[in-house]
């Protein structure tokens, strides 16, 4: 059960308490975290839970061929750190790590 | 908890004229109304609907009553989980954003302008007829991979199919041209199949041919409908309510013509406010309290995202078409595991491409005041008639 810390654009801080397995974009939602949409609920389709992870982190997985792609119609501009947070799974690791929430998704 | 109140004396027709009094009137009596003349609960505030999208289990897409089954065959648009995911899956190679923006968009951008160069020199058409369904014909045609088969056919069969699942009267000519239309798109499938099979390509159908593992006949067969009967009016509708959106607003298409960057946002704005699927289904599939509002097991409900896309509690003035509202997003693509498909396919081609074209190559494109547009519908709605004058 890692502590997520999630940082929207104007400085608000929300930590969260996640569950390993769970997206990280399901943590988010179930904490009520704002600027995080997920239009479609985890299906890589909408790119409206876009957030800016650590790159160098090295606990938040692959990033796949569809989803890659889907960034690029990202509402935020796209970092080397972006990621759509319904793909990446909450691991132990994660504990104190910061995501960026954008301003528009 | 209270049970589900009903409203009894609105007629079909004026769902068909004008929805939106009587979602509002649905969305101020109570989180969930039957409404008589649909013979169907309607469900209509945003929230809800979102909720509602988020959790399967509760409200399913599984109905064996459904008539789209019965037209279509074992689509997985009325499926839920994994089942859906897998047929979800083994189509999105052609619905992905790089395939897109590198082969579907210059395609459709070739059949913009193919059919505007014969209408230019005319100086007036409807531009249902003469743009907006043959474009959303002929470009639905490349994406599913048939090949030479007219646009008043696919179009046909798409309403044919629209109008089989919607006949809950069981109107025995209704069903018959439902039957002719599966019988003719199962040809066409036949006709092309082994082509794609042998030639990977990034249309639906070979998509399908070549998902692992390969999607069975029947499954593409009935997909394949769902597709005809769900893609061709959607975007034929956001094209033209999108131009009318702005030819009906000069000052607001002023501002998108001189500064282009506002297309994207006219285009959700044009979904939000006539969406052109405006209601669709779900089966409650255990007792649940919906916003104090208790839903019995088996409940037909119906999703009003047209209704959900104008409520106040969310969108201020939501009647009006505006552009320059603040940014919130809407429901027209629906949400959740079934969340368009086709979403981007559209943000990318029409509200990119096919309307910026348009207002582009007919000069001072207007409204005629002789001949009023006609917008009607309410489970799909959209302009049944766009007459306009520019100068030739």
């Amino acid at each position: 059960m890692p502590k997520i810390i999630f940082i929207n654009a104007d400085g608000a801080t929300r930590e969260v308490v996640a569950s390993t397995g769970q997206s990280v974009m399901e943590a988010a939602l179930a904490a009520g975290v704002s600027g995080i949409v997920a239009e479609c609920n985890g299906a890589a389709a909408c790119a409206t839970c876009h957030c800016y992870f650590d790159s160098n982190a090295g606990c938040t997985g692959e990033i796949g061929e569809h989803e890659n792609e889907m960034l690029d119609f990202a509402a935020s501009e796209r970092t080397a750190d972006s990621r759509l947070s319904c793909q990446v799974r909450v691991v132990a690791e994660m504990e104190g790590m910061t995501i960026r929430v954008p301003s528009v998704q | 908890m209270s049970a589900v109140p009903a409203i009894a004396d609105v007629s079909y027709d004026a769902l068909l004229e004008d929805p939106y009094p009587i979602f509002r009137r649905v969305r101020d009596t109570a989180p969930a109304v039957f409404v008589a003349a649909a013979n169907l609960t309607l469900v209509t505030r945003f929230d809800d609907i979102m909720r509602i999208e988020r959790d399967s289990a509760t409200y399913s897409s599984v109905n064996p009553a459904s008539l789209v089954n019965k037209v279509m065959g074992p689509t997985f648009m009325r499926k839920d989980g994994a089942e859906h995911a897998a047929g979800r899956k083994a189509v999105e190679p052609a619905f992905r954003p790089g395939i897109i923006k590198e082969h579907w968009a210059p395609k459709f951008a070739a059949i913009c302008e193919r059919l505007i160069d014969k209408l230019v020199e005319a100086g007036e058409a409807d531009l249902y007829s003469a743009l907006a369904a043959p474009m959303a014909s002929l470009s639905l045609m490349e994406m599913i991979g048939f090949k030479e088969i007219a646009w008043e056919t696919l179009a046909l069969w798409s309403q044919s199919l629209i109008d089989g699942a919607g006949n809950y009267s069981r109107d025995a000519e209704i069903d018959r041209k439902a039957m002719e239309a599966g019988a003719g798109i199962d040809t066409a499938i036949e006709a092309v199949l082994d082509h794609h099979r042998a030639h990977s390509n990034p249309s639906i159908l070979s998509a399908m041919v070549h998902a692992d593992p390969p999607m069975p006949i029947e499954e593409i067969r009935a997909n394949i409908k769902v597709i005809i009967g769900g893609g061709l009016n959607e975007p034929r509708d956001a094209i033209l309510t999108l131009t009318l959106g702005l030819l009906a607003d000069p000052d607001q298409k002023e501002s998108v013509l001189a500064k282009p960057e506002l297309w994207p946002t006219a285009f959700e704005e044009a979904v939000r406010w006539i969406s052109p699927i405006g209601m669709y289904p779900r089966r409650v599939a255990r007792e649940v309290d919906l916003s104090g509002v208790t839903l019995p097991e088996g409940l037909q409900i119906g999703l009003c995202v047209g209704a959900a896309n104008r409520d106040d509690r969310r969108f201020a003035d939501p009647d009006r078409f505006d552009i320059f509202r603040a940014k919130q997003s809407h429901l027209a693509f629906g949400a959740g595991p079934h969340f368009c498909a086709g979403t981007w396919v559209s943000r990318q081609t029409v509200g990119r491409i096919m309307v910026p074209m348009l207002f582009e190559r007919l000069a001072n494109l207007r409204l005629r005041d002789d001949t009023p547009p006609l917008v009607r519908g309410w489970v799909f709605r959209g302009p049944i008639s766009l007459p306009v004058r520019w100068d030739a």
